[in-house]
């Protein structure tokens, strides 16, 4: 049920690529000492495991439109895409969510297009990289690029996965930084109170419950991450395989843009 | 009548339940697995929710998600179909402890029926002709040599539980016996979680016909004549016709008139069928009661003009059932072919993958039930029953003939079917003359069969 997950790509590799943003712009004839770099180094790492999830978190749980923290040197910026969430809140019993006699093997919710289309528009009007590149070390994440992609990709928060869709590919990369957490049984979803939008949680770790005729079926991360959006209310009746809870993933590198 | 009813079945047999629930004007969810997302019922369902894997011991089979399924979706009664929990008297009861009704006989009537050994007792106590066998279940192997000693070889070593012929072998000497009966508990084990076993004489060379009831909740009931399904492979029925042609009119009358007194004084409730054997001189013996939907229920339905699945329904919401005996009138004939996703060419091996072309045949009293259409996928997880052509004619040789034209219209490209069998059949001189017996089939070899109807 839940899409291949593709690794957070390793440290190293991230701080590679951290690091070059960093020291881009006009550093080369102020070399800075060793421990300046690796303080740097470690504020990177931070961001990208910490703060930016929990941000992206955040953001989709609260409905709020942009988050911007400062902290430093440092100011991080996430911004939803127009469409936002919306689309999410659909069961597969929703009969319009279901492909039509004839169109199998094209089982992809109206909306899930609508939602594409959309996202995609935001992703090509003008300028939301026009506000990048404030303030030298202002890491401004524009949300859109993996927000957009979710809109496709997710499909995913529709509850219906469609086996055989071919809209996935192109879009598998922004997987990389969430996953969903599906229902294991047919019954009623209870969230669990210690796994609130913004916790940390490991795979595995039980993020809530699905209730079949009192019994309770264990709802788990599907990856290391911070619980973002509930897809579903608290006490909705759920299906077998729907999707639950969205998962932001550590490990999105962090996107320097030059000043 | 029901509000809203959840179906826990897939294939042709859901979208027959849903098609019966239209006419009733009761909402149906569908419940199905992974595995049918894309299947006709789930699309044309009213809502339809997903309730496990491919896998149907944790889908179709599993008792918590069909009712967990059901009571989430607000529906008041659940319609098993055919296999998978249709006869299950612990599924049953687990539904009516949930204030749900199952669509079907109620729990402690199932229970009654569970085992068929006993049945065989109570329906001949009752006065139906049963065949001899062994007195109750064999208790080890020492008891079943003792009663074969009894009864007389050959004979058939049965499963008290299930049907379909699994757990079943005959045996022609007391060393077959004692080597069987360990092949046969765990093949009864397995597939009934019971390895009960009894004994019946093997009948050579007979024909089986079974008698479709309906009583009401109120005790009132009738029958609705019978099949005739002796065309058999391993057991298993691949064409059924109606009204038997090993029968005179007289013969049938009276085994239908006995079937549904003996049935309806041993207290059975809702549609149901009892299966018998007829031998080469027309006597017939009572073998087992289905207590359930058949797949073979069209026959009677073209010949009657009586919507048996609709029935069940109005039965399981307690209304009466509306009508008498004497409004029940057979006419013509009529033919069903089970349509499955098998090579007769490779010994009848299961095929699946994607209907390429698929074209349902057409006429007068010609019907197509099938949940098929072009581009759906065949998953390899279930039964292979692709469908059932069920064509009637005015007589037998009227609806042989309509036969051969539905059967050489149908069209279905993509995987393999047995429609090659079915065309055997109907250039075969046992057929057309009505002499099939159940093992037949298996006695020429289904090949040997085809080769023979291919040089005809």
């Amino acid at each position: 049920m839940t899409e291949p997950q593709q690794p957070p790509e390793p440290r190293a590799a991230r701080t590679a690529k951290s690091s070059r943003a960093r020291t881009a712009p006009g550093s080369d004839h102020h070399p800075r000492s060793a421990a300046e770099r690796s303080a740097d180094h470690a504020a990177i790492d931070r961001l990208a495991d910490e703060l930016l999830p929990a941000l992206v978190a955040k953001l989709s749980a609260t409905g709020l439109g942009e988050i911007e923290v400062g902290e430093g040197s440092w100011t991080v910026r996430v911004r939803r895409p127009a469409d936002g969430a919306g689309t999410h809140n659909r069961r597969s019993t929703d009969r319009a969510a279901r492909s039509q006699p004839g169109h199998a093997g094209h089982g992809h919710a109206p909306g899930g297009f609508e939602g594409h289309r959309s996202a995609r528009d935001a992703r090509s009007a003008p300028g939301p990289n026009s506000t990048n590149g404030s303030s030298p070390g202002s890491a401004d994440l524009d949300a859109t690029g993996s927000r957009s992609a979710t809109g496709s990709a997710g499909v995913a928060g529709t509850g219906a996965p469609s086996p055989g869709s071919g809209n996935r590919s192109g879009d598998d990369g922004a997987d990389r930084f969430r996953a969903i957490a599906t229902s294991p049984a047919v019954g009623i979803f209870q969230p669990r109170n210690e796994a609130k939008a913004g916790t940390r949680v490991r795979s595995g770790d039980r993020i809530g419950a699905v209730d079949m005729l009192g019994v309770p079926q264990e709802v788990v991360a599907p990856a290391d991450g911070i619980v973002g959006a509930s897809l579903v209310e608290a006490g909705q009746a759920v299906e077998y395989g729907q999707e639950l809870v969205i998962i932001e993933l550590a490990g999105r590198p962090l996107e320097r843009t030059e000043a | 009548m029901f509000r809203k009813i959840l179906i826990a079945n897939r294939g042709e047999i859901a979208l027959r339940v849903l098609r019966a629930c239209r006419t009733l004007g009761v909402e149906a969810v569908v419940a199905y697995s992974e595995a049918d997302r894309e299947s006709l019922p789930v699309q044309l369902a009213d809502e339809a929710i997903c309730i496990g894997p491919a896998d149907a011991r944790r889908s179709y089979l599993s008792v918590p998600a069909v009712i967990s399924a059901a009571i989430v979706t607000g529906c008041e009664a659940i319609h098993p179909g055919y296999g998978f929990l249709s006869e299950d008297d612990g599924f049953a009861e687990v539904v009516r402890a949930h204030d749900l009704m199952f669509i079907g006989p109620p729990a402690n009537v199932l229970e009654r029926f569970a085992s068929k050994e006993s049945t065989r007792r109570l329906l001949g106590s009752l006065g139906l002709p049963t065949i001899p066998g062994s007195n109750g279940i064999l208790r080890d192997d020492a008891h079943a040599l003792e009663e074969g000693e009894r009864v007389g070889y050959p004979l058939l070593i049965k499963p008290a539980a299930g049907g379909g012929g699994k757990g079943m072998r005959m045996v022609r000497t007391p060393r077959e016996l004692e080597a069987s009966l360990n092949v046969c508990r765990s093949e009864a084990r397995s597939a009934f979680g019971d390895d009960s076993l009894y004994l019946e004489r093997w009948l050579d060379e007979t024909r089986h016909v079974e008698v479709q009831v309906a009583i009401d909740r109120y005790g009132r009931g009738i029958h609705l004549g019978e099949r005739d399904c002796s065309v058999q492979r391993r057991h298993q029925k691949i064409l059924e016709e109606g009204p038997t042609p090993a029968l005179s009119e007289a013969a049938r009358t009276e085994l239908c008139t006995r079937a549904i007194r003996a049935i309806v004084s041993a207290g059975y409730e809702n549609v149901g069928t009892l299966e018998f054997l007829v031998d080469r001189d027309g006597n017939f013996y009572f073998i087992e009661i289905n207590s359930r939907i058949q797949v073979e229920h069209p026959v009677t339905e073209m010949l009657t003009g009586v919507d048996l699945v609709a029935t069940q329904i109005r039965i399981a919401a307690g209304e009466p059932l509306g009508f008498s005996q004497s409004d029940i009138v057979s006419r013509g004939h009529a033919i069903e072919f089970r349509i499955n996703a098998e090579d007769p060419e490779h010994d009848f091996r299961p095929s699946a993958g994607v209907i390429e072309r698929y074209l349902a045949p057409g006429g007068p009293g010609v019907r197509m039930d099938s949940h098929l259409f072009a581009g759906y996928e065949v998953p390899p997880f279930y039964d292979s029953l692709l469908g059932k052509l069920i064509v009637w004619g005015p007589s037998r040789e009227a609806a042989i003939e309509r036969s051969r034209a539905a059967l050489a219209e149908l069209l279905i490209e993509g995987i393999v079917t047995n429609v090659s069998i079915h065309q055997a059949l109907l250039s075969s001189e046992a057929f057309l003359e009505g002499r099939m017996t159940t093992n037949l089939l298996d006695r020429v070899g289904s090949s040997a069969f085809l080769a023979a109807a291919a040089r005809a």
